[in-house]
């Protein structure tokens, strides 16, 4: 056989035919197991759609629970610790703004056992704590989720109150076991008072926790709620709540009044609509006065105005740095992020790369 | 040899081929063309699917699959699903998407409830721990499955969130938020049937099963089915004579052996079942969950051990007065059969009196 004007034999063509197809293979089965379906980005910290991340922390790294397990809240504090509620491990975990563990209190306890078991809740222990608050002054809020109660503590864990009484009726009554308490699934402490969530309402006490007043019902109409889960009062009284069964961020007066909202409910018959959020689990406001909103089933935090209009969507799925996986809250600290990324186990501090 | 090189490029470009066809088969959706999934795989409120990816329109959180946004990657990935992959689902993901809400915080807690309340589990439906099913084989020994997790057992094995090829509607034993009739101060409806969201065939089955009942737990169960080799079960009756969750024998009432055909759902009175009533044609045995279900206490009267009694100050009766096992006082207790239980092997009761129930002389 002449090939090029070469004699070659055949053998030789079908050898170099050969060794070229086996690279090709070897080639492909590379790129099908190292780039296809491989999820793994480079760990060198980097601007990842919009997220700029400056700090991952998984857990205290020492003691008998050095990891988180499903962090669901976080806060900044007035001197940029964070504080993070640890829920499976019932306890909350202050870090210094660095990162460095300093201390942890908390433990798991017990208000309203099931029949024939004692209760095992002593003040400061708690069952689930999903959110964490801190005020200016330092004072540290936990929603205590499993023991229908609000619990308060210093800069330093130390305890202080709780409230409401998880064994009596809230005011026209609310979603804690048995229709006693709250079934409280976010704290924010502003102007002197403490408004939670509950499962259809907000519910807002005095500091002290002498109730107030409480606002919002089942349903899908202006006001109505479905499981809210994070909410933020500005200083100029306005409460904004990420409804998040109900699709929609609302935004209401101090007196419980609708301003706007939002977002809809998603139902089998709008089906085609389009929705700027998937799951919002959690809302904040950022120094530029816009909100941010945690989506959990978009994997990423939406910025919008206060008439409602995206202004932009940032982070992405995965578990590197910036990215995450199914987040569940944010807290602010002037440009600083503080996102806890439930299913990653951790909590992430970053900035907005705006474009 | 031409013949030989021959072979070789046609092998070669099958398997370009094949590598390819995941990419070939789905629209990507990052960045989105426009295309949505509900395009192939939804269906219109009412429409009955014929394949078995259709995804059918539910309202809320299990809502808006089709919108075109990345609800559906939320499980689901195209391109980047892991290689082997059976529907493209990337690992350890499915339990996160359902606890996002039924962890408590956005629905129904499932997992973590009996916790909550200071109560060991002692049963439970481990999600993504497992493969291993007791009672998986003919033999009625553990077996080995391959779920959904990587091969271990998850939510979207025994239930779809599409609403896809579920079972047919059944009074269940467990009030949910979502169909309580008021709020707060009313008790709410136990009216409301519905599939909760099971599959017809859970993973692993072999068969479809359109009713709630044994046959749907021996789906996995195998082994634990009457009949089965190698090993001697409780007989139970199956959907065969016309037996599952909505249609079993039961007392009629407190006090009395007279029986009739029922629901198990919202009553206790189908966990009592003499044996001394005469056998109706296809009705002599239990189905599966007359003894496995959420724990509760039934006919624990000393005097009549095997009737539900509301004498001598043993009420006993079936209370639900609250969603989601919100009230300590009711009975049945958790609501969250058959995640977790604190009872051994999820039986309704672990004393004698389980027995006695029906074994009344």
């Amino acid at each position: 056989m002449r090939l090029a004007g070469r004699e070659v034999s055949q053998r030789r063509v079908f050898v170099t035919i050969a060794v070229l197809l086996g690279l090709a293979l070897v080639a492909l089965l590379i790129y099908l197991l190292f780039f296809m379906g491989d999820t793994a980005e480079p760990v060198e910290p980097r601007e990842v759609a919009g997220i700029l991340p400056i700090l991952s922390i998984e857990g205290p790294e020492t003691g008998e629970r050095p990891e988180f397990d499903r962090p669901l809240g976080a806060a900044f504090g007035p001197d940029g610790r964070i504080y993070v509620a640890d829920t499976g491990n019932h306890r909350v975990c202050v870090f210094a703004a660095d990162g460095a563990f300093l201390f942890e209190f908390g433990g798991h306890g017990v208000v309203k056992p099931a029949p024939q078991v004692e209760p095992t809740w002593q003040p400061g222990l708690m069952n689930s704590p999903v959110a964490v608050d801190v005020s200016s002054d330092g004072t540290v809020h936990v929603a205590d989720f499993y023991n229908n109660q609000i619990q308060a503590f210093d800069a330093e864990g130390v305890f202080l109150r709780s409230f409401p009484d998880p064994l009596q009726r809230v005011g026209q009554g609310g979603s804690g076991q048995g229709g006693t308490g709250i079934a409280v699934t976010d704290v924010h402490a502003a102007g002197g008072r403490v408004y939670a969530t509950d499962r259809y309402q907000v519910v807002v006490f005095e500091e002290d926790g002498t109730f107030v007043t409480q606002f919002g019902k089942p349903g899908v109409g202006s006001g109505d709620l479905d499981h809210p889960n994070g909410l933020f009062m500005t200083d100029e009284g306005t409460l904004y709540v990420a409804d998040s069964n109900n699709n929609r961020v609302v935004a209401f007066d101090g007196d419980g009044q609708v301003r706007w909202a939002f977002g809809a409910f998603v139902s089998q018959l709008d089906k085609q609509e389009e929705n700027p959020f998937g799951l919002p689990r959690d809302v904040t406001v950022t120094e530029r006065g816009t909100l941010l909103v945690v989506d959990a089933f978009e994997f990423e935090l939406v910025e919008v105005d206060t008439e409602g209009e995206v202004l932009g969507r940032y982070g992405r799925r995965g578990v590197a740095p910036g990215e995450f996986n199914f987040p569940n809250s944010i807290d602010t600290y002037g440009d600083l992020l503080l996102v806890a990324d439930k299913e990653n186990d951790r909590v992430q501090v970053l900035r907005l790369v705006r474009r | 040899m031409n013949r030989r090189i021959a072979v070789f490029i046609v092998a070669f470009a099958l398997l370009g081929a094949a590598s390819a066809v995941p990419a070939l088969a789905y629209d990507e959706l990052d960045p989105p063309t426009g295309k949505s999934c509900d395009e192939c795989h939804g269906l219109d409120e009412g429409e009955s699917g014929s394949g078995v990816n259709d995804v059918r329109p539910r309202k809320g959180p299990h809502g808006g699959y089709s919108t075109g946004t990345q609800k559906c990657q939320t499980c689901h990935t195209v391109h980047a699903a892991p290689l082997m992959s059976v529907i493209l689902l990337p690992a350890a993901t499915i339990r996160d998407t359902c606890n996002s809400c039924h962890d408590g915080t956005g629905g129904k807690g499932v997992y973590g409830v009996l916790e909550s309340q200071g109560v060991t589990v002692t049963a439970a439906h481990r999600i993504e721990e497992t493969d291993l099913v007791p009672g998986g084989s003919q033999a009625g020994t553990e077996e080995t499955r391959t779920f959904s997790a990587d091969g271990l057992l998850t939510c979207s094995d025994c239930h779809s969130p599409h609403d896809n090829n579920t079972v047919e509607p059944f009074t269940g034993d467990r009030i949910r938020e979502s169909e309580a009739a008021s709020f707060p101060a009313d008790p709410p409806s136990m009216a409301v049937k519905t599939n909760r969201l099971l599959k017809q065939r859970p993973t692993s089955g072999t068969t479809d099963t359109p009713v709630y009942g044994s046959d749907w737990c021996g789906a996995c169960h195998t082994g634990r089915l009457y009949g089965s080799a190698g090993v001697y079960n409780h007989p139970v009756e199956t959907q065969t004579a016309g037996v599952h969750y909505d249609s079993i024998l039961r007392v009629t009432g407190p006090n009395t052996s007279d029986v009739q055909t029922g629901t198990l759902g919202a009553s206790n009175y189908g966990y009592v079942m003499p044996t001394s009533t005469p056998d109706p044609p296809g009705r002599r045995y239990p189905i599966c969950q007359q003894c496995h279900e959420d724990a509760r206490s039934v006919g624990n009267d000393p005097a009549q051990p095997q009737r539900i009694s509301t004498l001598n100050g043993f009420d006993e009766e079936f209370t639900i007065t609250a969603a989601d096992g919100s009230v300590t006082s009711d009975n049945p207790r958790f609501q969250v059969f058959p995640h977790e239980s604190g009872t051994s092997r999820f039986l309704v009761e672990t004393t004698d009196s389980l027995c006695t129930n029906c074994h009344d002389n």
